[in-house]
């Protein structure tokens, strides 16, 4: 069952090298959305419902939405996939090669010591606390936001009023 | 971790679009929350999940700007390939 995690991560950086290697920008948005899938499946399994609902609620439907309608109209007519042209199949591959030769690596020894350690199986393991609980813990912490975090509230409502201004202006052009 | 690092060199690197530098950067600020959230997750810090729901907030309004100057290069152009940011040309 710790390999779930292990495989999930592997799966995570093959698909943020698919959208890294830069194909035309609706299927760079489809590695994207498909990260952000796996990246939710990991928050999940780290035991974090409400952020893991959070990020496909927001993220997912609201940012991803607002990416492809602005891709859909910002792009050319033949878009290049992945398999068209030498330069993007050739980053994609390169990326994959080099995300298959570091798991086998780690999988043959245990550590990695590159820059930032890679051990095994160590990283993945989730430190469980004793017994069931009543309130879970992330969705609590979030709702601290509003009681401990009440200017913070305030600035990013303000910055958020200030960003849609700076949006219109921008869009007004002349 | 490594995620980041790809989406990094992604940014830096320009290829004939420039939704797909934002895209890198939407990648970025997906590797970040996941590194927040699963760091705050394990050490089951609770207060410390504001910082992955703050970092959404203003990674939306980051991309919403930056969204909104593509929409205006591509208005004024037709498509948004690099070579048409010119005007300072020597």
């Amino acid at each position: 069952m710790t390999y779930v995690l292990f495989t999930l991560s592997v799966l995570l950086v093959m698909g943020f090298v698919g959208f890294s290697s830069k194909p035309s920008p609706i299927y760079g948005g489809l590695a994207l959305i498909v990260s952000g899938v796996v990246g939710c499946m990991i928050i999940l399994n780290y035991g974090g419902a409400y952020l893991g609902l959070v990020m496909f609620l927001i993220y997912l439907g609201g940012m991803m939405v607002v990416f492809g309608y602005t891709a859909a109209m910002a792009i050319e007519e033949y878009p290049e996939t992945w398999g068209s042209g030498f330069e993007v199949f050739g980053c994609f591959l390169v990326g994959l090669m080099m995300e298959v030769g570091l798991v086998l690596w780690v999988l043959e020894f245990d550590e990695v010591v590159v820059v930032v350690s890679l051990n095994d199986m160590g990283n993945w393991v989730v430190f469980e606390g004793e017994g069931l609980e009543l309130v879970r813990g992330d969705s609590i912490g979030a709702g601290a936001l509003y009681d401990y975090g009440r200017w913070l509230v305030v600035v990013a409502g303000w910055t958020l009023f200030v960003g849609v201004y700076i949006v219109i202006e921008i869009t007004r052009g002349n | 971790m490594l995620a980041f690092t790809i989406s990094l060199l992604g940014v830096l690197t320009y290829r004939s679009h420039l939704i797909s530098s934002l895209l890198c950067l939407e990648g970025i600020i997906l590797s970040l929350f996941i590194i927040s959230t699963l760091t705050t997750l394990n050490i089951h810090f609770s207060l410390a999940n504001i910082i992955p729901i703050a970092l959404l907030v203003f990674a939306a309004r980051e991309a919403a700007v930056g969204l909104a100057l593509l929409i205006s290069l591509s208005n004024t152009y037709g498509l948004d390939h690099i070579h048409n940011l010119n005007l300072l040309q020597c």
